[in-house]
């Protein structure tokens, strides 16, 4: 990985998060370009505006902002940044636990912590009916601005 | 004909029996009526004929009586006849079933096929000639549109368009393998296998005759694979993988034959040609969708304008499939193609325009037709392999039969090889060997045989129905207990709940946003832009009314509450229906006045800006739904009409009112009951509603649940009042206030009007036999 290895120079921790996410390099390259281009003044971090400009019409946009930082956090670096995006590779049938290895992004137990996350907007460790209500209400109406409601199409 | 007529009432012991000797009754009827009746006829005739040859002499000699019975089968022999089959199969079908063993080990394919082979045997032995049932003009135009249709009108989109890579992979790329393996290695048997006690000379038979055979035979068909799949009920994924396959490959097969048969004509085939039968691919793949979806948006354009007709919706949604066939086919695009095309456009919107009553019409008469049709297009292939002549050739035969399976299984193997580098949930072992037992070849590749005007035409037939008969005999009978045997997986038979429905959204709306922030044009991205689109645009265009903008979740909601209502009236109950069911369902529309402030005041705020009222009923429906609702979207099952939904929510429906009525027998009793345990579901699931549910009265000062006054005494409604009131009975059990206030918690908060509580209760009426004192369980307690 040598060719790779020298264009990650401009990635802050690319090395530690090739290893820690599992990421390739390419992807991993392509996903510091997306972070630059989101962080549109070269600060080298990301607040939730950059994030919510792409996602103003999903429903749940806030919620996804939202998981990406962490309580009390502000910005997010690239490293969060790919970390949190780690939950979303496909999940490898080989990987065992051994107890050692901090469990990889990508294994169903941290993925589901992660929607679980979601689901939980305060953090509490637990779902409460109200959270889950909101989510049950929100699903059914687009947010558009402006404009009326558009509600969602139940898919068949 | 008396004879027959005679030998009918014998022979009572056992329904099967007595329906089989009803079959060969008509059988008989149908053999002897053209060679008696003939006779009659030409008596009646030459009759006739001297009746006017002697006009003079006639008037006052042996004037013949007036005919009381006479005998004209002629003018009816075409209807009668196709009335005769339709019905022979139809009662075969029946029969079927009746014998429980049978239907189990062989699928009802094999056994139509026996029964075509059976009766054109009986045929030929009488009549020494068998009419040409499977004539290609019948079976393209008449017996299969009807099978597209519902397989296409029912198609689960989702499963289907999320697997369209693969689908197309296996459809395209597979048959074409297929084609040209089975083609090319044929002709090299031909050429080597030269036998010389046969009659035939194999090595006569040119590439492209075979390549042409080979385009034929390698096309899956969906009629097979429908009849078989259906009973073997494995998971969605390889169900579609397979089904999804043998419907677009139709458009391959049309393009490879009109291909070969061209060059067959001109002789010779240059580089242009290939290059041009690419192009022609295309065409007649795009084109048959174009034709298709075009019909269907005509189509549910003119839904929209039939609220005041609704008798001939139905026949809307027919005809215009049936056109968008007829159009495909004059243009040589693949009607196949255009009528899914046609039927999965349309339904979204016809759906939400057509009445409740249009809706199961249009669904009993798909499958009724699509069940006559597969079975009568078995018989005749039965009867059709009897009928003609075959030339024996069994290095060709076998060869064939040996290539298509080998061909099938390379071709399955290495394109999911490839398939799988693009995949996320990647094809197992099982599947792939499954998806490759399942290519069974039917009557498409009959169909396309018999009107080849080859001088091979024989052999190839013979080989084609071989191939047909072993896959449809062999690979049919032996893909259940093969599917047991290596425990793939079954599909999911409940339905999904609205709970499920609304998560699975969360994860889309989740995943389309990972989507935009990584910069993503990925499926979900694209699948968002559509039903965006969808929304702003189509829906408005199409959709009558006010209906486009009401959320889908409560229009599917109201419908629902609807139908359960007309059966909980139908099944003479006045059991208790859903509490938001009196507000806004009429028996005539759906037309959901719920509401009051418009919600189509614009709001300034990038947050979901619902308004009270909305939010309120959102939540209501929400939180009184976390169950399995019935679903009406899924039937794209041959057999779902066994398993109707509505028949087992009919025993659903039985249990609901014995318990509601020992409910109500129980508060007689208590007097401060404040909840009541809905007698629905699960125990967890009632425990978990009724948790919440007691929450939401006990405290009905706090922050997100906001008292709903639900106005039942809506002008909308009094169709529904009038009908319930029907039922009510002065039974003794008067609903005092126990009732009204466990009822109401659902409906209101502490507010009842004085005219909500009259309807609860004559809701909530158990019914005339409230004696009955059954066993059952007792519902959990109550918590507070």
């Amino acid at each position: 990985m040598g060719s790779s290895r020298s264009s990650l120079r401009g990635v802050p921790d690319g090395q530690q998060l090739l290893q820690e996410t599992g990421f390739s390099a390419a992807l991993l390259l392509r996903l510091h370009q997306r972070f630059q281009f989101l962080d549109k003044d070269s600060r080298g971090h990301l607040r939730s505006e950059d994030l919510e400009a792409e996602l103003s019409e999903n429903p749940i946009g806030d919620r996804i902002v939202g998981a990406f930082f962490q309580p009390g956090q502000e910005t997010v670096d690239f490293p969060s940044f790919v970390r949190v995006l780690a939950h979303f590779r496909p999940t490898e049938k080989n990987w065992t636990r051994d107890g050692v290895q901090p469990e990889p992004a990508n294994s169903r137990n941290r993925k589901l912590k992660f929607a679980f996350q979601l689901y939980d907007q305060d953090r509490d460790g637990k779902i409460s009916r109200t959270e889950l209500l909101q989510v049950d209400t929100t699903n059914t109406y687009t947010v558009k601005s402006k404009l009326s409601m558009k509600p969602l199409n139940t898919t068949c | 004909v008396t004879a027959l007529v005679t030998m009918a009432p014998r022979g009572r012991s056992g329904l099967g029996r007595s329906l089989a000797e009803l079959g060969l009754l008509l059988l008989a009827i149908l053999v002897l009526l053209d060679g008696t009746v003939q006779s009659l006829e030409a008596a009646t005739s030459s009759e006739i004929d001297t009746h006017e040859g002697k006009p003079g002499t006639h008037k006052n000699t042996s004037k013949k009586s007036f005919p009381v019975l006479g005998i004209k089968y002629e003018d009816v022999s075409v209807p009668f006849e196709i009335a005769l089959w339709v019905l022979l199969a139809s009662l075969m079908k029946l029969g079927f079933h009746l014998i429980p063993r049978l239907s189990n080990v062989v699928p009802e394919s094999c056994l139509l096929i026996s029964v075509g082979l059976l009766v054109g045997g009986i045929l030929k032995l009488a009549r020494d000639e068998v009419p040409p049932v499977l004539s290609d003009r019948i079976f393209f135009l008449c017996l299969l549109p009807p099978i597209i249709l519902d397989a296409g009108y029912f198609l689960p989109i989702r499963p289907f368009v999320e697997n369209i890579g693969t689908i197309l992979m296996f459809a395209v790329v597979g048959t074409l393998w297929n084609a040209f393996f089975v083609g090319g290695l044929i002709y090299a048997v031909c050429q080597i296998a030269q036998d010389k006690y046969s009659e035939i000379d194999l090595s006569n038979i040119g590439i492209l005759p075979c390549l042409l055979f080979g385009s034929i035979i390698s096309a899956v068909d969906p009629v097979a694979v429908l009849a078989v799949f259906e009973e073997i009920h494995i998971n969605e994924l390889l169900h579609i993988l397979v089904f999804g396959e043998s419907l677009l490959n139709d458009a391959v097969t049309v393009v490879l034959y009109h291909l070969f048969e061209e060059f067959m004509e001109s002789g010779s085939v240059s580089a242009v040609d290939a290059l041009l039968g690419l192009v022609s691919f295309l065409i007649v793949a795009l084109g048959g969708v174009l034709v298709g979806a075009f019909y269907g948006i005509l189509a549910a354009f003119t839904s929209r304008f039939t609220s005041h007709t609704r008798v001939i919706e139905p026949l809307f949604v027919f005809l215009y499939s049936y056109m968008a066939y007829l159009s495909a086919e004059v243009f040589h695009l693949s009607g196949i193609m255009s009528l899914i095309a046609c039927g999965a456009v349309m339904r979204p919107y016809v759906e939400a325009n057509i009445s409740h009553k249009s809706h199961t019409t249009i669904k009993y008469f798909l499958k009724m037709w699509s069940s006559v049709s597969e079975t009568l297009i078995f018989i005749f292939l039965g009867v059709a392999t009897v009928e003609g002549e075959h030339h024996w050739n069994w290095v060709f035969l076998t060869s064939t039969v040996i290539l298509c399976l080998v061909a099938r299984v390379i071709g399955v193997v290495g394109l999911t090889f490839i398939i799988n580098k693009f995949r996320i949930v990647k094809l197992t072992t099982k599947d792939q060997f499954i998806i490759a037992y399942g290519g069974l070849r039917g009557a498409i590749a009959f169909s396309l045989g018999f009107i080849l005007h080859s001088e091979h035409k024989r052999i190839f037939l013979t080989a084609i129905i071989t191939v047909i008969f072993f896959t449809v005999f062999v690979q049919g009978m032996t893909i259940k207990p093969l599917v047991e045997l290596l425990a793939v997986k079954k599909k999911h038979e409940a339905k999904r709940s609205i709970n499920e429905e609304i998560h699975t959204r969360f994860l889309d709306h989740l995943l389309t946003g990972i989507e935009d922030i990584c910069g993503h044009y990925g499926h979900h991205h694209w699948k968002n832009k559509l039903n965006r689109f969808n929304k702003k645009y189509v829906k408005k265009i199409l959709i009558a009314g006010d209906r486009s903008k009401e959320p889908q979740l409560i229009a599917f909601y109201h419908k629902l509450e609807m139908k359960n209502a007309i059966q909980m009236v139908e099944s003479g109950g006045g059991s208790k229906l859903n509490s938001t069911f009196p507000s806004t369902v009429s028996m005539q529309n759906i037309q959901p006045k719920i509401h009051s402030p418009p919600s189509a005041r614009p709001s300034e705020r990038a947050l979901p800006q619902l308004t009270k009222g909305r939010e309120e009923e959102i939540r209501q429906i929400l939180r009184t739904n976390l169950q399995k609702t019935r679903q009406r979207l899924q039937s794209y099952n041959r057999h779902t009409l066994v398993v109707d939904p509505d028949e087992e929510g009919f025993d659903d429906l039985i249990l609901k009112k014995r318990r509601m009525m020992e409910l109500d027998w129980k508060l007689k009793q208590m007097t401060n009951y404040l909840t009541v345990p809905r007698p629905q579901g699960s125990p967890t699931m009632s425990r978990a509603r009724m948790a919440s549910d007691s929450q939401a009265y006990v405290k009905p000062g706090a922050e997100n649940v906001p008292t709903i006054k639900i106005d039942l005494a809506s002008p909308q409604s009094p169709d529904s009042v009038r009908l319930l009131d029907e039922v009510v009975q002065d039974q003794g059990l008067t609903m005092s206030l126990p009732s009204s206030s466990s009822r109401a918690y659902k409906t209101s908060g502490k507010d009842d009007g004085r005219d909500q509580q009259k309807l609860l209760r004559c809701l909530s009426d158990p019914g005339p036999d409230v004696d009955d004192d059954e066993d059952y369980d007792d519902d959990e307690p109550v918590p507070t």
